[in-house]
């Protein structure tokens, strides 16, 4: 009897510990929401759809979303468009001053933020290169388009690091290992990355001439196209500026400068070269950033400088139509988005780069060359659709210089609260000291750069801090 | 008023409901031979008179009852300890008398009887501590187990069962972060061990095991904002329901839970049916009373805030101006609103109701109960907590005792209603201003207009009114347990479990919350969330037990297989057609998904442990276990742990009872063994992409990084435990060191990487060490008055042992080598600065900034020592019994608004600004430069003080009705009871919490209750 019972056991117990191996049992199956990389880019809507996450994600992240610690909000204020509204505010008085603490503060955070949201994508620029190239499955023809488009993110957002920070290091891959030790890597260095990239980007985009849906938040050829032309104007290759603004100007079936200015930021308007849509969000609120953050309320942290307005000539169309007046509280405010409070019905799309930028960028380019009329002729262009009178084409007493001023002037009236374009601007030609230093008390020459975020030294010790922090 | 009205009917309906559950008597009194039919062995006889002397160690006892087992015959013990009573042959006596241990005795013919009776207290020393997966007495456990029993808790007011062990358990810190009933504690055994200490990625959390299933510990969050740190895991299960809980601390006690033992392990046992041959006994009780919260921080009254107010205009040399000074100008200057009051002065009704009934045959035994338990808020509005439990335990062998099969299966449904706000609640109440405007008009209606002056204000009341948030949340825990034993020395068991708790939030705002004139361009929205928890277990094991030369031998091998599985989905509903419509999700215009998760967790080991115990005196465990665990790398998911301990009853050895006589128990223990931690997050190792939250998209969401294995911790322990004179006092001695390294942390990174930290081993080491005491001391033993004293108390000492390259990461700001985890960096403070007036600090390295490199004051902000006393006090039915908890540590001031804005300020800081008390202020500004100042003065080694408190945590007096009134009325046991919790907080320190200081939340809350418990 206890021996039968004992057999009973050990068979059971035999049984037990040998149906299930203890290897297998702990491997489990990845779960619904994620997919490992290599899945994400064996198929070529996945891998699309990783660019497509990217869009999503810029509509997201602090830098491109047009709200609190973005590039059209924070560098708006370094130079001389953006106020605050309170002498004492924290967030945005010390980007006012130019007095951005690198650390333990509300303006170091904005500026972490900043900074923070643009690496996050670069990582995904990288994954999605990296794994493209890894990748078996897709066509090449794919895998150019997905590379092209992901060569095109990069380009963009090392863009604004440069500008912004300087010197930067370029993560090119995904291995955080060695990301988390880069060194800051000098200008030249990152500017010739973004040529390379951009260069690449319209090759491999060879035949993504139009926008995927009609939707003009997908990258296509043109949209590099357009930033490599503004990247030869800062890299000051006026020829290459001048030829690839034209490239991008002659695409009448899809561009043309829009008359009515309450359409230029309207969703895919043709006057776009590309847009972030607020969809990307994936919320229900289908305004912009910039249309919540520029709703012109009572308690606005952020107005237009009275200056600025006060410089425009009464019959500017775009005093009138991109620039509102609280009148409670007395100030002006940008209005180029006018939808702040759209759910599920979205109106605008937030815009990057756009067709006036080209012929001012042409203009520019061609009166650096010397063509004053032909330089006259794309200024016109702009001046025109603002309501304002034409330059006479033949005034040979406009000379170069004062052609650049005018250009620089429209720059500015055009672009304002866009992207930083003011600060860039002054930045590029080194007017900003002379211009900034006679109206900020506390500017110094070493303001021309953001500090690079403390946070970011404390990990990584090889990072060095901008002069003057 | 109505709620008074309601309350008092509520009380009614109680009644009624004790009334109909109690069952029939002719149930409970049946005799038992007639309920169950196995017992009905001995023949009837004739009747005859049994007589006998009841006694214990100081002599004859009088009023001891006797009573006829299954009958109501019965009688008392006269004063010299006699009794005489008319029986027949099979009955069986049964001797009972309060604080004492009763008795049953067949009388077998016999005709005298003497008995003698042992007092419960005496024999703390035999009681089974159940250590997991085996149980062992407490004289001769080799492992530090500590141990709470129903007696205990079971009539506390509490909804969380670990706020139980606050105070009662030397090494075992539980820290309540908010009085929101349901609010998930901390609790901490022998410190912390991993750099990891957030809300939902905690590396620090023990494991729960409830009946012998492991229910996931961590916090529930993505309901309530209310619950700033989650809702218990816990909350479902019913208090008055557990037997006991024992934490397993050292390495012999966790060894044997391996990879998961790192944190300490606690276990709950849930009461079961009292045994084979008993007799049906019904218990009930219920309480009801109420609870506020406990602390308020004394802030300005209005004149003081204007003064305040204006003092700060007049030295920036500005004119009020009504877009910045509207409350000086716009506002009421004489208005005064007490916002603490208003937002958190409730009181909170609390109703509690218990039944159970247990019973057995020869071969079956089981115990049934259920609960009720509600209690309200001290917020506005009307919501309440509630929980409802039912459970149900059985307990089956064969006749011939070979095949055992236990089940029980408690499951709890609870419904929390919490105003939907957001963790800026408290805040709110400690900033308003006192002249806020006021929250109603005259037609009660909400009060908008002078709210509007400020972008950053609100009426507060406006968004709990117009919100509303329900947490339900179902808990199933369900065990079998099948043992046959196979010899007389193997038994071969499978235990198997299975838990799973839902939890659904929906949260509906109404845009009501807003201003009238903003409405027309605002949504009704709506939020739900379903979190979703399962765990399944399974362990066989084979179990041997024999004597082997002087001593004997235990031993247990066995198999885990177990599966966790986590979901969650967090759907948001916009533009509801009207307010009507905004619970019904289908209604919403845009419904949106922003969390949709699932993660699977397995886990497989092997476990054994082997116990000798030689002539009662020495006694060896040894304990091991290789686990394997998903969360890891295909490459990294094995490993193995194990523990030795051994002890040494020195009382025993005949040397020393001769020499020292006094001394009626002493041993000497010690453990030495390794266990592992795996807590981290699932998947960390993948490579992966997830759905961006807009359309059509993918994105990587994290780094990965396949090579990340377990956090090891090693433990050692030396323990001496004595019981001096027949064990009136006993007194518990260990000294610990944990070293946890390896440590599994989500390394932080700059986000040039892309994100902000990655899963990884950093090379750290932190070290525990501490001693602990724990003494027991029965001051008065006599028969009638009984006065026992615990007291334990807990010495930590928590360090960085060991971090290479600290300063490369970034934790090179959060910690120090050397130093405590939980510590603060702080500027040193250096008066006020003579040209400005602001505050100084020690600008260290002379570079005309201040940053890290200046914040040289390290501050310890973890406890120095706490513990707890706890005092019971028997007088024949009387029983007076409190618990108070303390703990010695320093903390962050609560950080109040810069002085001079438009928000609260301490009554502290107006003092001293004022002049009446020492010290000195800053030059009241809010220029920059003063902010800054300010910011600076805010983490500087002046912001912090002594937040070392003694609280009464508990208070209770109970009267049980002496026999002969219960024989009259027919129950077993009738006793009233009164208790208090947290009745009084001793400390210095001002803030709502000073249990997390720094925090804001309001603390447990003050409460008392009256009940009745009764037995039939």
């Amino acid at each position: 009897m206890i021996k039968k019972g004992f057999k009973t056991l050990l068979i059971l117990l035999i049984g037990s510990f040998s149906i299930t191996a203890c290897e297998d049992y702990v491997d489990i199956e990845t779960p619904n929401h994620m997919m490992i990389s290599e899945t994400v880019f064996a198929d070529q809507e996945t891998a699309l759809a990783a660019i497509n996450g990217i869009y999503n994600e810029l509509a997201k992240a602090d830098f491109s979303r047009g709200y609190l610690y973005s590039v059209t909000v924070l560098a708006g204020l370094t130079p001389d468009i953006f106020e605050t509204t309170s002498a004492t505010d924290a967030r945005y008085g010390p980007f006012q001053q130019n007095e951005i603490s690198p650390i333990d503060s509300d303006d170091a955070k904005a500026n972490y933020n900043m900074w923070s949201s643009i690496y996050n994508i670069i990582y995904m620029a990288n994954s999605v290169m990296e794994g493209t190239q890894n990748s078996k499955s897709i066509s090449q023809e794919v895998k150019d388009l997905v590379e092209g488009k992901a060569r095109f993110i990069r380009a963009f957002t090392y863009f604004y690091l440069v500008n912004l920070y300087g010197e930067v290091p370029l993560i090119l891959t995904t291995d955080y290992r060695k990301n988390a030790k880069a060194e800051r890597d000098d200008v030249n260095t990152v500017y010739n990355r973004i040529a390379d990239d951009l260069d690449k980007a319209i090759i491999l985009m060879e035949g993504a001439m139009e926008y995927n849906d009609s939707e003009r938040t997908n990258v296509n050829r043109f949209v590099a196209i357009a930033l490599r032309a503004r990247v030869y104007l800062y890299q000051e290759n006026w020829a290459k500026a001048e030829e690839l603004a034209s490239e991008v100007i002659s695409q009448t079936s899809l561009y043309g400068m829009l008359d009515d200015l309450e359409q230029v930021f309207l969703k895919n308007s043709r006057e776009a070269i590309w847009q972030i849509s607020p969809v990307g969000r994936g919320l229900s609120a289908t305004y912009t950033g910039e249309g919540y953050m520029f709703r012109g309320q009572n308690s606005s942290q952020i107005k237009l400088s009275e200056d600025f307005v006060g410089a425009m000539s009464a019959n500017d169309k775009r005093l009138h139509i991109w620039i509102g007046y609280n009148t409670s509280r007395g100030f002006y405010f940008p209005q180029k988005y006018k939808d702040a409070r759209s759910r599920n019905d979205v109106v605008e799309y937030s815009t990057v780069l756009r067709l006036s930028e080209q012929y001012l960028i042409r203009s520019e380019a061609k009166a650096m060359q010397g063509k004053i009329t032909e330089a006259i002729k794309d200024i016109n262009v702009v001046r025109n659709r603002a309501g304002l009178g034409l330059l006479a084409e033949m005034d040979q007493e406009m000379g170069q210089t004062e052609l650049l001023e005018e250009i620089m002037e429209q720059r500015k009236k055009e672009f304002f609260a866009e992207w930083g374009h003011r600060w860039l601007d002054l930045k590029r030609t080194e007017r900003v000291t002379e211009v900034l230093g006679a109206m900020k008390p506390l500017w110094q020459d070493t303001d021309v750069l953001f500090p690079i975020p403390g946070e970011e030294r404390e990990k990584n010790p090889n990072l060095t801090q901008n002069n003057g922090y | 008023m109505k709620n008074n009205l309601e309350y008092r009917g509520f009380m009614r309906l109680c009644l009624l409901y004790i009334c109909f559950l109690v069952p029939p008597p002719y149930f409970a009194h049946f005799p038992h031979g007639h309920c169950f039919k196995d017992v009905s062995i001995l023949e009837p006889q004739q009747q005859f008179t049994i007589t006998g002397t009841v006694s214990d160690t100081y002599g004859p006892m009088p009023g001891v009852h006797v009573l006829i087992k299954g009958s109501n015959k019965g009688t008392f013990t006269n004063d010299k300890g006699g009794y005489s009573i008319t029986v027949t042959n099979k009955d069986i006596l049964v001797f009972s008398y309060l604080g004492y241990h009763s008795r049953e005795l067949p009388v077998l013919g016999r005709t005298t009887l003497d008995v003698e009776m042992l007092s419960e207290v005496t024999e703390l020393q035999e009681v089974e501590v159940n250590a997991g997966y085996y149980t062992v007495k407490e004289k001769e456990r080799t492992g530090s187990i500590s141990r709470v029993t129903a007696k205990e808790i079971e009539l506390q007011p509490i909804v969380s069962p670990l706020e139980a062990l606050q105070g009662r358990m030397a090494g075992v810190e539980v820290i309540q972060q908010s009085g929101v009933p349901g609010s998930a504690p901390i609790i901490r055994i022998r410190g912390q061990n991993s750099l990891r200490n957030g809300t939902t990625d905690n590396g620090n959390l023990p494991l729960y095991i409830i009946d012998g299933v492991p229910v996931i510990s961590t916090p529930i969050t993505g309901g309530s904002n209310m619950y700033l740190n989650g809702i218990d895991p816990l909350t479902t299960l019913n208090l008055a329901n557990i037997k006991s809980v024992e934490v397993l601390k050292d390495a012999d006690a966790t060894a044997i839970y391996g990879s998961r033992g790192a944190n300490g392990v606690v276990l709950v046992t849930t009461k079961k049916g009292e045994g084979y041959f008993t007799k049906t006994k019904v218990e009930a009780h219920m309480y009801s009373g109420f609870g506020t919260a406990s602390n308020k921080m004394d802030l300005l009254n209005t004149e003081q805030y204007l003064r305040l107010r204006k003092a700060v205009l007049a030295n920036d040399e500005r004119e009020p101006d009504e877009s910045t000074d509207y409350d000086l100008l716009l506002w009421d200057q004489n208005r005064y609103t007490d916002w603490q009051e208003e937002l958190f002065g409730g009181t909170s009704m609390i109703t509690d109701l218990n039944v159970s009934a247990s019973g057995g045959s020869a071969t079956t035994s089981f115990r049934l109960g259920g609960s009720f338990h509600k209690e309200g808020l001290v917020f506005p509005g009307d919501e309440q907590y509630q929980k409802i439990t039912a459970g149900l335990n059985l307990s089956h062998r064969s006749k011939n005792k070979k095949f055992r099969v236990t089940v029980s299966a408690n499951y709890g449904f609870d419904k929390s209603g919490t105003p939907a706000y957001d963790g800026s609640f408290y805040s709110t109440a400690l900033s308003l201003p006192p002249n806020a405007p006021p929250i109603y008009n005259d037609d009660g209606s909400l009060h908008w207009e002078e709210w509007e002056y400020s972008s950053n204000l609100n009426n507060p009341l406006a968004a709990i009114l117009n919100r509303t948030a329900t947490d339900l949340g179902y808990n199933l825990i369900a065990n079998m347990g099948l043992s046959y034993s196979v010899l007389n020395v193997l038994t071969f068991k499978v235990n198997a479990g299975h838990t799973y708790l839902n939890r659904e939030f929906k949260g509906l705002f109404s845009k009501d919350e807003y201003r009238p004139d903003l409405r027309e361009f605002l949504n009704h929205r709506s939020t739900e969330s379903h979190r979703t928890r399962k765990s399944s277990i399974i362990e066989p094991q084979l179990v041997y037990k024999n004597k082997l030369g002087n001593g004997s031998l235990d031993g247990l091998i066995g198999m885990t297989y177990q599966q966790n599985e986590s979901k969650s989905l967090q759907v948001s509903g916009e533009g509801y057609p009207s307010e009507a419509l905004i619970k019904d999700l289908s209604a919403a215009e845009v419904i949106s998904i922003s969390d949709n998760k699932y993660t699977k967790y397995r886990y497989n080991a092997v476990f054994a442990r082997f116990g000798y115990n030689w002539k009662q005196r020495y006694f060896v465990n040894i304990t091991g276990r290789r686990d394997g665990s998903s969360r890891f790398g295909p490459n990294k998911r094995f490993a193995n742990f194990g523990a030795i301990g051994a002890a040494w009853i020195f009382s025993e050895d005949p040397f020393v009872k001769r020499s020292i006589p006094f001394l009626s128990f002493g041993k000497l223990r010690g453990s030495y063994g390794t266990t592992g931690s795996d807590q981290i997050g699932d998947y960390g190792y993948l490579d992966s992409y997830e759905a961006t939250r807009g359309p059509g998209g993918l994105y990587p969401t994290q780094l990965f990084n396949p090579d990340y294995s377990w956090e090891v911790n090693k433990k050692l322990e030396v323990a001496l435990e004595l019981g001096i004179l027949e064990e009136s006092v006993h007194l518990g001695t260990s000294w610990y060191r944990n070293r946890s390294s390896n440590q599994l942390v989500g390394f932080p990174l700059p986000s040039i990487t892309g994100f902000g930290s990655v899963q990884a081993n950093l090379p750290a080491t932190v070290q525990n060490t501490g001693w602990e005491f724990e003494l027991s001391t029965a001051n008065i033993r006599s028969r009638g008055f009984n006065w026992q004293t615990h007291l334990n108390l807990t010495f930590p000492n928590n360090k960085l042992v060991s971090f290479p390259d600290i300063d490369q990461t970034s934790y090179a700001n959060t910690y120090r080598v050397g130093h405590p985890l939980n510590i603060g960096l702080l500027y040193k403070f250096d008066g006020l600065d003579p040209e400005t007036g602001y505050y100084r600090m020690v600008d260290v390295n002379e570079d005309g900034r201040y940053d890290y490199t200046d914040r040289i004051i390290v501050k310890n902000l973890g406890s120095k020592y706490f513990g707890g006393i706890t005092n019971t006090i028997s007088y024949k039915g009387l029983g007076l019994s409190f618990s108070m908890d303390f703990v010695v540590k320093d903390g962050l001031n609560y950080p109040l608004a810069t002085p001079g804005t438009i928000s609260q300020q301490s009554i502290e800081f107006y003092k001293v600004w004022q002049g009446t008390e020492g010290d000195v202020v800053q030059k009241l500004s809010l220029t920059n430069a003063a902010l800054s100042a300010y910011r600076r003065y805010r983490i500087s080694d002046r912001f912090t003080s002594d937040a070392s408190f003694l609280r009464l945590n508990n208070l209770g007096i109970s009267y049980e009705f002496p026999d002969a009134v219960l024989d009259r009325i027919g129950f077993s046991t009738c006793k009233l009871f009164l208790q208090g919790r947290n009745l009084i907080t001793l400390t210095r320190y001002n803030s709502l919490n000073v249990e997390t200081p720094g925090d804001s939340s309001i603390p447990s809350l003050r409460t008392i209750t009256l009940g009745i418990q009764l037995q039939l």
